[in-house]
């Protein structure tokens, strides 16, 4: 399946800015199942320099000086990307998570999919012991990793309601996890937090899920901005794996992969654009086409 | 002054008794080492050496000397901040060092050498290749879960090759009288200087007896520091700066203290930007590189873009300035992951992998709980070990903190830990409980032991290692503590390095050649410019107002009156004061000297000559590497002096007094700037402030005091309050009247408190200030204050009129607001004194 992707990010500021060094992470980049056909970014006002990098996570960074006064800024990506994923993991063949926790404990990789990365508590998905005690009911000794995981997932779709207007972006895992409301990155954050709480390493991706359903199926929640979920690192010989808490389902071929990281601060989308005490305006709009 | 023989005779046998009396009351605690009392229980000879030289003083002189140290410390304001304290603190200084023999140290110094080397190359593969944790020699979960391992650094190459540029760490003397490392320090090691301004204090005191100890110097090690940072830079002039997290850090004056002793630029996070790969400082003459930051702030906090990004106090774009090799940053970013505890279960494998050699100082054993093996010995063993925090966080479950001794739990909480450490063994380290040796502190006449840490640190220079002979020494206030952070009760002490033979006086200064004469340091940054402009408008409205109020409680003392009658000179001076929010004008109604007292010491009026004061004394917080001692503890005095509770009403004699003291002090500031500052930038900037605040303050002392239609009561203040009575008298045979006395105040440019002597003073600072482009055109602050100048030369005494004078105050305004749209910060990240206070 092909995707045409557009991104749109619209900021609006009180006062002229002069000068601002940002950075973005906006452009996909190829990955298990998934081959970028196209990519571009376009910004107004022009950058006076726009150098690109690939973060240690294998994201693609877009490093940005723009020395032009504005008061509006648009970003916008345009990109194509396949997408062919294999079928997934048979639950039931993955490893007892206890073997799991002690092989990325012990684990000699550190390249980028290094379950030892996503084995901590990190910014946004701090220790947080609710949550690991929420998840631990998932993992009675012996349990297979992905069948705890998966039966987390659904436990987190059923317990929790979606609400955008429960939450923020800043709002701490532990709120949203009393409320038990939120979107797509809170369930993330506290599936992630939970994960590792009892010693198992997962990840945080954010991307983008088809806007328009296939015929007769439902309209899947996050499809009409950035959507988040969750990887789950499955043991050594099988890898990791894409768990969606918010439709509880697993990230197939209606998920496209924008990043990846620790959660949600290693790959906001747009980094730097701090200004003073007043919140700027922003506006993000997303469409995501399957071509026929 | 010379004894007789038999006087001699008795002091010898005086100095000998006392001597054996301290020996002899001074009690080891059972079973812990001890430095004054060796294995075989009989006082160390070099211990013995240094009592002898101390009671050779006679007790009263013993005391006396302590006294002059503890005066020397407050004086030179050498203070810490305990994390939360709103104040400073000053600091508690043991009065007598920690000593440590010429052999022993030469162990020490070694084994401190040995395991810097260590790091580096450790850093050098963490952060590189990774060939340790590939080989399994070190776990990789064991380095990523250190909020100090960052990714974004991983691969990037420190400009310069090297991580670390100063290392420390924390080492104490264990049961078996070997030193044993506790802890290390690799992020950015703080108590160096508070070692150094031990040492000046204490030598101070007992200069003969320093000298006769034969007792290590501290300044060459700086000296190879500063060196080391230099030679790491591309330019052979570089420009090398000490990156603070500012004045609300616990340790900020220890960074101010070393910047003013190593010369190095004091700057914030706000004082630099990045273009073009390269870091640059924000000065008034525009953007200037700067080669090499000695960083003080945390890793996490120094990059907004790729590191934690609510931080305020680092550089947008620093880690790409990294990755393009344009500033070199000691210690390099991220070099905190080896101060995890769990890194110390790996050192000794690490150190025969690395080094091909076994560690020479042993660090306390550990074992990471993230292993099967060691995990299950250290539950089964849990009775006799320490557990902490395998990456320094806190124990999950166990609000105690970062550490807890296995024998002080009950059953119940050994069964959480175990059943804790079973699901993430990876955040847990069982280590070795030492008790750690004790030495001798002064308390009340006699010694007694306590238990110390001694930090020691290791400088890079070109040639290797240099060892700081010394170290930060926190000894605690308890006989029994473990663990010694600089909190409630901890003192630190001085540490000699006793040397077997008399100690050379290293000279320090270089030759010739190597020296470019200089005048001017550097240029000014854009922060200090700012702080340094604020603080001399603070001090002048401080003036303003004290002579508002002194002038009020004379003429009290004068007329006798309770109240200020309406439309009296008195009332007047009444309803400026309200203006300008130094106390409610509904205290006058009562009672104007109550008024006067709230006006003098009311902390909740911003406009009070105390919150003035403290005002000033916090724009001078931000700046105090650039101001003396002297001007520094002055403003200090003058905030002391107005922060007390007074009667209210205060009778009118006092209140004269007090504000009259208060302008004294003023005074010697304003003589210490004249006198003592360097006529560079900074004291221009200082003076600048000054000169506008009093120009705008005069302005409106006229437009109030002289108004059309003034009575010559109101004239006659007016020549008070600006000082110009006895001019005037000797100017003008006849009573006042209103044009020579408007002429003397604003038009009379021989008259220093004048406006016009401040617009030709501003004019002249204004021209010396760096230009940003060599265009020829003027900078806007210079053309207006060249308008401004040229319409007070050109008007007459007889033309003047309220209207004139306030629009001379409105141009002085404009002038402010362009001078700090030209020359300070402008953006989110400006870090200054808080304005809040209303000033113009």
């Amino acid at each position: 399946m092909i995707y045409d992707i557009r991104h749109l990010t619209l900021y609006e500021y009180g006062s002229a800015v002069t000068f601002s060094h940002c950075v973005l992470r906006l452009l996909p980049a190829d990955g298990p199942g998934q081959k970028v056909l196209s990519s571009e970014l376009r910004i107004t006002p022009a950058p006076a320099q726009m150098i690109e990098r690939m973060c240690f996570f294998g994201n693609r960074l877009t490093f940005l000086t723009i020395e032009t006064a504005h008061r509006k800024l648009i970003v916008e990506t345009n990109a194509s990307i396949e997408i062919e994923r294999g079928e997934p993991l048979n639950i039931s063949e993955t490893p007892a998570f206890e073997i799991v926790r002690q092989e990325a404990f012990a684990s000699t990789f550190f390249d980028k999919d290094s379950p030892a990365h996503f084995l901590h508590p990190s910014r946004l998905a701090p220790r947080f012991e609710p949550a690991s005690d929420y998840a631990r009911e998932s993992f009675s000794p012996g349990r297979p990793v992905l069948e705890g995981a998966t039966e987390l997932m659904r436990r987190i779709k059923a317990d929790f309601k979606y609400d955008t207007k429960a939450t923020v972006v800043s709002t701490p895992l532990s709120e949203a996890f009393g409320k038990r409301r939120g979107v797509c990155q809170d369930f993330a954050h506290i599936m992630i937090a939970g994960l590792r709480g009892i010693g198992l390493p997962a990840a945080y991706i954010s991307g983008y899920i088809r806007t328009i359903p296939p015929a007769g199926k439902e309209r899947l929640e996050g499809a009409d901005a950035m959507h988040a979920w969750v990887s789950v690192w499955c043991g050594e010989a099988r890898g990791w794996e894409g768990l969606d808490p918010t439709n509880a389902i697993m990230a197939g071929n209606d998920h496209i992969v924008l990043a990846k990281g620790r959660d949600y601060a290693d790959i906001s989308p747009v980094a730097g654009l701090i200004l003073g005490s007043r919140e700027q305006d922003v506006d993000v709009k997303v469409d995501v086409v399957p071509r026929a | 002054m010379s004894l007789s023989a038999p006087d001699q005779e008795n002091a010898d046998c005086d100095a000998a008794r006392r001597m054996a009396e301290l020996a002899a009351g001074y009690k080891p605690l059972p079973g812990i080492p001890d430095e004054f009392t060796g294995a075989d229980g009989r006082p160390r000879a070099h211990w013995l050496r240094f009592l002898a030289a101390l009671t050779e003083l006679s007790a009263g002189d013993i005391g006396k000397r302590f006294a002059t140290a503890d005066r020397h410390i407050r004086d030179t304001g050498v203070s810490y901040r305990a994390y939360g304290d709103k104040s400073e603190r000053a600091w508690p200084l043991s009065h007598l060092p920690l000593l440590i023999e010429a052999g022993e140290w030469r162990e020490i110094a070694q084994g401190i050498e040995q395991r810097a080397r260590l790091m580096e190359l450790l850093l050098a593969d963490i952060y590189g290749e990774g060939r340790l944790i590939a080989a399994g020699d070190l776990p990789a979960a064991a380095v990523t879960g250190s909020p100090e391992f960052l990714h974004p650094l991983h691969g990037v190459k420190p400009p310069g090759g090297k991580f670390l540029h100063i290392y420390a760490a924390d080492i104490g003397r264990g049961p078996d009288g070997r030193w044993w490392v506790l802890g290390d320090r690799s992020q950015a090691p703080s108590g160096a200087g508070y070692a150094l301004a031990n040492r000046l204090v204490l030598a101070r005191a007992f200069p003969a007896l320093y000298r006769d100890m034969n007792v290590e110097r501290l300044a060459p090690f700086f000296e190879a520091f500063r060196f080391g940072l230099t030679s790491m830079a591309q330019r052979s002039d570089p420009r090398i700066c000490l990156l603070t997290p500012g004045p609300f850090n616990e340790t900020y004056f220890e960074q101010a203290y070393l910047a003013r002793y190593l010369g190095l630029l004091l700057v914030e996070g706000g004082d630099l930007t990045m273009r073009d790969g390269k870091v640059h400082v924000r000065t008034i003459a525009g953007l200037k590189r700067a080669d090499v930051i000695w960083r003080r702030i945390d890793s996490d906090f120094a990059d907004p873009l790729e590191l934690n990004a609510r931080s305020r106090l680092g550089v947008p774009g620093l880690v790409d300035a990294l990755r393009e090799g344009g500033v070199v940053i000691a210690n390099a970013l991220g070099s905190g992951v080896l101060e995890a505890p769990v890194m110390m279960s790996f050192m000794p494998k690490l150190c025969r992998t690395l080094l091909g050699e076994d560690l020479r100082l042993p660090n306390i054993a550990t074992w990471w709980c993230g292993q099967s093996a060691a995990r299950r010995s250290v539950i089964a063993g849990m009775e006799k070990l320490a557990i902490s925090g395998a990456f320094g966080n806190p124990l999950p479950g166990f609000p105690r903190g970062q550490s807890i001794v296995g024998a002080a739990l009950d059953a119940d909480e050994k069964r959480r830990l175990a059943a804790a450490m079973a699901e993430r063994g990876v955040d847990f380290v069982g280590q070795e409980v030492v008790n750690l040796s004790t030495t001798p502190v002064w308390h009340e006449g006699r010694i007694e032991p306590r238990p110390f840490v001694l930090r020691v640190y290791a400088a890079r220079t070109p040639e290797g290692w240099s060892i700081m002979p010394g170290g930060f020494c926190r000894i605690s206030g308890r006989a029994d503590a473990r663990a010694v952070a600089m909190g409630e009760g901890v003192q630190s002490a001085d540490v000699w390095v006793l040397a077997n033979t008399p100690v050379a006086m290293v000279s320090l200064l270089p030759t010739d050649e190597t020296v470019r004469i200089r005048r001017i340091m550097g240029t000014l940054p854009s922060r200090a410019a700012d702080n340094l402009f604020w603080l001399g408008r603070y001090i002048e409205r401080s003036e303003a107002t004290l002579r508002l109020i002194r002038c009020l409680a004379g003429r009290m003392i004068e007329t006798g009156a309770g109240t200020a009658n309406p439309g009296t000179a008195l009332s007047k001076l009444v309803s400026l004061l309200a203006a300008w929010h130094a106390a409610p004008s509904e205290a006058a109604a009562s009672s104007a000297m109550a008024f006067a007292a709230i006006a003098l010491h009311g902390g909740e009026d911003y406009g009070s000559a105390l919150s003035l004061v403290r005002d000033a004394r916090r724009a001078a917080s931000f700046i105090r590497e650039r101001l003396s001692p002297d001007t520094w503890r002055l403003i200090g005095d003058l905030d002391q002096n107005l922060s007390i509770d007074v009667p209210r009403p205060l009778a009118e004699a006092e209140a004269f007094e007090r504000a009259d003291a208060a302008l004294r002090t003023i005074a010697a500031i304003s003589g210490l700037a004249q006198e003592n500052m360097n006529r560079g930038a900074g004291w221009r900037m200082f003076d600048t402030g000054r000169r506008i605040e009093r120009g705008i303050n005069t302005c409106r002392f006229a437009r109030h005091f002289a108004s059309g239609d003034a009575p010559a009561d109101d004239l006659d203040v007016l020549l008070d309050l600006v000082d110009s009575q006895i001019t005037y008298r000797s100017r003008y045979l006849m009573g006042v009247a209103l044009s020579p006395v408007r002429d003397m105040v604003v038009l009379d440019s021989y008259n220093p408190r004048s406006v016009a002597f401040q617009a030709e003073r501003l004019d002249e600072h204004l021209e010396t200030l760096p230009l940003l482009s060599d265009d020829g055109m003027l900078e806007t602050p210079r053309r207006l204050i060249l308008q401004l100048a040229a319409e007070i030369a050109t008007t007459t005494a007889a033309s003047l009129n309220n209207e004139k004078i306030l629009g001379f105050e409105q141009s002085l305004l404009g002038l402010a607001d362009a001078i700090a749209a030209r020359y300070f910060l402008q953006g989110p990240h400006v870090a200054r004194a808080d304005k809040s206070s209303g000033l113009a």
